[in-house]
């Protein structure tokens, strides 16, 4: 027995307009590509040499010896810190990666970007891999070492930056365990990190943890001391008790860690998949073509759908009404789902029918992804006069008081207050995925430096200035390009408003993995209504 | 006096070959067994088996007493001794035929005989066979004044397949050959009596089957080759010799029916003669049993040898006459041998996992996939049989066959027989006794070679891929070794039989095909991986590349399309034990198997254990075996390549010997104890070399 019916796909795939929409994304996702590429070696040759030469792996390295042999890595941000003064990666790895069969949240330290120390962006990258191990119960891995944090940007860092120890050790209130092993340096408030986990393996010869490195020792109380009788590896598995387990070298940390992995004889505590796993009836790869590049030509959401679920299946909700929301149930890689997909902008009926249907996939424990392909809510004394805000309050109500795990697709833009309704990054959904020709703000930048004219057009008419066109053309123009920056996948994924772009080929593989994450918790919906008929 | 129910005094292929002609001819038949053996094929051919006990040959089927009365209990009327074991024991057939049973074989007093080879040969010159002298061994000694002439060999005067046999080259090797022989005749026949005669370099083997009966009648059924040995043990046997010319051939011939017919010879019987380069004949000995290498006779003359042995001992007259025997196109046998050629031909003991042999061929055999190799008995899997109208046909036929073939758990020396039927010196018939030394190569065969082997290691590789996928209870929809952001392949390191490591890395992508079907496809790259040198910098990149396609995959088999060839690889992926995850600390072995040949590969371990690594400090047992000598005690200070020890298994002798300078520290088995593979024998300390 399956969920809903084949969709039929409309699309032709060998129309020119299909083609060329097909180059346009793929040269969007060329630049990603080019991002992801810079990532693994941004500590520059050098470094990377230099550490290599001391017979240590690389973070990524020691990650593939990690995982169970062919099973996959998802990465997560790993473009954050893209367009700030972070690098791009912001000298951390972080994803979901299979131990021993068990999904785990693992995360590691670039030693070879200044040290592997932090900066704010690490700090906000580290926070969110904290609360996606939290909220899926993912028992956490950290491959650390790390010089602490990056002195110069301290102002920037170290009141927020202590919360990450805390972090760790509600994870291990809530029974969520943490191993870290320590391949080198655990500084001053990176000692806290093997300090707070539930497990520690320390590289003999390699690892060390001090609150204080012999500098600073010697300046606080004079005591000239070597590294090893400070804070070493062996020192700390036969001495302080810091380290549980003392490992000969990186691969025996890692074989060491695989094996308390066994021990924890763990189990997800949520259903799991229980559809037929069957691709879809049409080739995902043309997840790269469906969805218009620029995000100002609308597609069908249908047929992101006939591609992105199991055999193409899907119930649709309430198909006559409301048609610009696209609701209705399917699976992905047999996990169940509810979809919300925008056809572009929401009226009344789309906001009063997503409020039901969410309410609905409550009732029914059902993970709900959103893919967000919206121009806002609608505008205008016609909506207004419609209840357009009072509609548009149910489906936020609805979302923010939503108890089962939300997905985030961003198959397109997301403008408006839509961001909010479709459980935008401010609603905390447990996982936001982007493609390449994402687009997100307030509005469109041709809108908001068209609303910004007329502002200066009013203004300037109430004061009885005359207008300079040539300088307010050259001001809206220089909005609309900095707004059009700061509307891009690149820029929303360099401040960790979502947790990666993606190449559309891979969604049901990302999706796939984020559904089998979230279901190592309980998948349960909001109690306290029945569902109300908007 | 017909034969209604006959027990079967053996175990193995020949006890199953035995009863399937016994049923054929309507005889029921009695089995018995070891209790090694209570679940063997051979005890489930025969309608009824008796558990004799034991584990040892001693122990079980050497017990005469306990065979008959097994006999006489299930209402036996017959012994048919198969060979080896009592088969030439002529206590035994008195026995058997006092307690009124029918004694398959020569009489007792030809087996006494003809079992003494001193004997047999002075009868062979006495009935005008054709052969050379023979010189005389005593207490060890040679007797009289007779000159022993180099290169000379040393048999025992009982038994025979090479047990008890030694070569001698010179004069100072002689004593200790003399005593070695005789020590291992006494092990294995009771008797240690041994003599010496000529050893014929680059001589072909060349036997005669003889069948005669109790009216009188003798003939023979042509001639067996079985030149191509190991340790003096044959292993490549065939019908009609390709190497003598025709006079040689009814010199054989008509002498093997003169000392027939001398000593009034009754049942089937081989006479083994060595044919020198220039046509020199030594009469070796006869056997008075059925042989081993006998199906290329029936091959070859579409007679069943054991049909013939039942009536002959029933007291039938032979059913033909020399002239009804018709030789009809060329068979090849080989001896499928539980034994490791390329490491010195050491036995090998196991679990047999697999148990498959190529088609086209007769295969005798006496074990299946779940039987169980020990060291208790002799180290013969199977005999695979080719017949054809021409050798080289017959050679095709055999070749291909064992290159289909595999057989998992336990080393055996299919490699070598596939190397052996394809090289030019086989398929020109030159084989003397020494052929197997004369050519190395086919000892340690490469096996299949460049596609061919790339298709096979690759089916290994995407064996064990396909596995880890099936099994991954994480994400088992997500493609293979799917990333977001890629920084190298998935990575596997393999070890050949020789020690060899094989570097693999590939990546792999799937395509969506319609109608719901995944294609996937691998890009791999052969060789090391870059390593970082002393600057930190990798080594350049130059591995090939191939593109594979994966076109069919299941458990057991994955087709593979490498640059556009497709080739069928069959893969027997094998565990170190239960529950212990392959990529902990335990090696993965797979066997592969395409149309090109059989190889077997093992996954390195992705993790050391590191406790297990410390030294032993000594000779470990290279075999499961038994301690049959100890050459030194706790405190003696031995030299590098000193004996230490000495320790049998499947009746071969292997010496432990000190690596190095060192001091006894403890002799940790004595004589008569059973040792395990990887058991420290000998623990040395070993002295400090000068340099430190």
């Amino acid at each position: 027995m399956t969920i809903g019916t084949v969709l039929r796909s409309r699309l032709d795939t060998k129309s020119d307009e299909y083609r060329e929409n097909l180059a346009a994304m793929e040269q969007l996702w060329d630049v990603v590509a080019a991002e992801l590429a810079t990532v693994p070696t941004i500590g520059g040759q050098r470094y990377v040499d230099r550490h290599r030469t001391r017979g240590k792996m690389l973070v990524r390295e020691r990650i593939e010896a990690l995982i169970d042999p062919d099973t996959p890595f998802l990465e997560l941000s790993p473009l954050a810190g893209w367009g700030t003064q972070d690098p791009v990666g912001v000298g951390s790895c972080a994803g979901i990666g299979i131990v021993e069969g068990v999904e785990c949240a693992i995360s590691g330290s670039d030693m070879t970007y200044r040290g592997g120390s932090g900066n704010p962006t690490t700090w906000k990258k580290g926070s969110r891999f904290h609360e996606i191990a939290r909220e899926n119960r993912l028992p956490v891995i950290v491959l650390n070492e790390s010089a602490g944090a990056d002195l110069p940007r301290q102002a920037d860092l170290f009141i927020q930056g202590g919360a990450s120890f805390k972090d760790l050790t509600q994870l291990s209130k809530l029974g969520i365990p943490s191993i870290t092993m320590a391949f080198g340096p655990n500084t001053a408030g990176g000692a806290y990190t093997p300090g707070m986990s539930d497990y520690t393996v320390f590289v003999k010869g390699k690892g060390t943890a001090y609150l204080g490195g012999p500098p600073l020792v010697k300046m606080a109380i004079d005591e000239i001391v070597d590294e090893e009788t400070l804070g070493g590896a062996e020192m700390h598995s036969r001495t302080s008790g810091l380290s549980d387990y003392l490992a000969v070298d990186e691969m025996d940390a890692i074989r060491i860690t695989r094996s308390i992995v066994r021990h924890l004889r763990w189990t997800k505590l949520g259903p799991g998949a229980s559809e037929p796993d069957d691709p879809p009836l049409y080739d995902p790869a043309e997840l790269m073509g469906c969805a218009s590049a620029d995000v100002r030509i609308p597609f069908d959401i249908r047929e992101v759908l006939a591609r992105l679920l199991d055999g193409s299946r899907f119930e649709e909700f309430k198909p006559l009404y409301g048609d610009k929301l696209v609701c209705g149930w399917g699976s992905i890689h047999g996990f169940p789902v509810g979809i919300l997909g925008n056809n572009g902008i929401l009226f009344s009926e789309e906001a009063s029918k997503a409020a039901q249907f969410i309410q609905l996939c409550n009732k029914r424990d059902t993970p709900l992804a959103f893919l967000h392909n919206i121009t806002g809510f609608m505008v205008g004394s016609k909506a207004e006069q419609g209840g357009i805000i009072r509609n548009g309050a149910k489906m936020i109500n609805a979302v923010s008081n939503s108890t089962v795990p939300h997905f985030n697709l961003m198959v397109g833009a997301s403008y408006g207050a839509g961001n909010y309704g479709m459980a935008g990054k401010a609603y905390n959904p447990r996982f936001i995925f982007s493609w390449p020709n994402h687009r997100v703000a307030v509005m469109g930048p041709k809108q908001l430096a068209g609303v910004m004219e007329i502002v200066a057009r009013n203004a300037a008419a109430g004061r009885g200035i005359e207008i300079d066109e040539d300088a307010l053309a050259a001001q809206t123009a220089g909005l609309e390009a900095q707004i059009e920056h700061e509307s891009t996948a690149l820029y929303s994924t360099g401040r960790l408003w979502d947790d990666g772009i993606i190449h559309p080929a891979d969604s049901r593989t990302v999706m796939g993995m984020a559904l089998s994450a979230v279901h190592g918790n309980v998948v349960q919906g909001a109690t306290e209504y029945g569902v109300w008929r908007h | 006096m017909s034969i209604s129910r006959l027990l079967i005094a053996n175990r193995g292929e020949i006890a199953v070959r035995i009863a399937r002609t016994a049923h054929r001819l309507g005889i029921d038949t009695v089995g018995v067994y070891s209790e090694p053996d209570r679940n063997a094929l051979h005890v489930d051919s025969v309608d009824v088996a008796i558990a004799l006990g034991g584990a040892t040959a001693a122990d079980s089927y050497l017990r005469g007493d306990a065979v008959i009365a097994a006999a006489l209990a299930a209402g036996a009327d017959a012994i048919h001794p198969g060979y080896g074991f009592l088969a030439e024991n002529a206590a035994f057939a008195r026995a058997v035929i006092d307690a009124g049973l029918v004694w398959v074989g020569p009489t007792p007093e030809q087996v006494t005989l003809l079992g003494d080879k001193v004997a047999a040969k002075r009868a062979a010159l006495a009935a005008g066979v054709p052969t050379t002298s023979m010189i005389d061994v005593v207490d060890g000694k040679v007797v009289g004044d007779d000159v022993v002439a180099y290169p000379a060999l040393v048999k025992a005067a009982a038994g025979g397949g090479g047990r008890g046999m030694r070569v001698v080259r010179s004069a100072d090797e002689l004593d200790d050959a003399v005593a070695a022989a005789s020590r291992e005749a006494l092990s294995a026949f009771g008797d240690g009596a041994v003599f010496i005669e000529p050893y014929l370099e680059r001589g072909r083997h060349v036997e005669v089957q003889i069948m005669g009966d109790r009216h009188g009648n003798v003939i023979h059924l042509g001639e067996r080759e079985c030149s191509i040995q190991r340790r003096n043990q044959k292993i490549v046997e065939e019908s009609p010799s390709a190497g003598i010319p025709q006079e040689i051939r009814a010199a054989l011939c008509d002498g093997a029916v003169a000392l027939a017919r001398h000593v009034g010879y009754e049942g089937a019987g081989t006479v083994e003669f060595m044919v020198g380069a220039d046509g020199t004949i030594t009469f070796l000995e006869v056997n008075t049993r059925l042989q081993v290498e006998h199906p290329v006779t029936e091959a070859v003359t579409g007679l069943d040898l054991v049909e013939l042995q039942l009536r002959v001992a029933a007291g039938d007259p032979l059913p033909i006459t020399q002239d009804e025997v018709v030789i009809s196109g060329h068979a090849i046998e080989v001896r499928v041998v539980a034994e490791d050629p390329a490491a010195g031909w050491m036995p090998s003991t196991g679990h047999i996992d697999r148990f498959d042999i190529g088609s086209g061929v007769r295969v005798d055999t006496g074990v299946r996939a779940g039987s169980v190799i020990s060291s208790d008995y002799d180290s013969l899997v199977a005999k695979v049989i080719a017949h054809a109208p021409t050798r080289p046909g017959a050679a095709r036929q055999l070749a291909r066959a064992l290159r289909t073939s595999q057989i998992t758990g336990i080393r055996t020396n299919l490699d070598t027989l596939v190397a052996i039927c394809a090289e030019a010196d086989f398929l020109a018939a030159d084989t003397p006794t020494a052929y197997l030394d004369e050519h190395p190569a086919v000892v340690a065969p490469l096996g299949p070679t460049g596609d061919d082997r790339v298709a096979l290691l690759l089916g290994a590789v995407f064996a064990l891929e396909f596995e880890h996928r099936s099994t991954d209870r994480g994400a088992p929809f997500a493609p293979s070794g799917w990333r977001n952001l890629r920084t190298q392949g998935q990575r596997q390191v393999w070890t050949e039989v020789t020690g060899e490591h094989l570097h693999v890395e590939y990546t792999m992508a799937q395509a969506w095909q319609p109608g719901g079907e995944t294609l996937r496809t691998a890009t791999v790259r052969l060789g090391p991986w870059p390593e970082p040198d002393e600057t930190g910098a990798l080594s350049p990149d130059d591995r090939p590349e191939l593109t594979v396609r994966l076109l069919e995959r299941f458990v057991g088999r994955q087709t593979v399309e490498i640059d556009g060839r497709r080739q069928v690889v069959d893969t027997d992926v094998v565990h170190p034990m239960l529950g212990l995850d392959d990529d902990g600390v335990g090696a993965v072995t797979v066997h592969v198997r395409s149309s090109a040949g059989a190889l077997t590969l093992t996954r390195a371990p992705r993790f050391l254990l590191h406790d297990a690594e410390s030294a032993t400090g000594g000779p470990i047992s290279p075999l499961p075996g038994t301690v049959i000598a100890v050459h030194v005690a706790a405190g003696d200070a031995v030299v590098d390549g000193q004996l230490l020890m000495v320790v049998e298994a499947m009746k071969m002798e292997h010496k432990i010997v000190a690596s190095g300078d060192a001091t006894v520290a403890e002799v940790r088995f004595a004589v008569g104890d059973r040792v395990d593979t990887g058991e420290l024998l000998v623990a040395l300390e070993h002295h400090e070399s000068e340099e430190s």
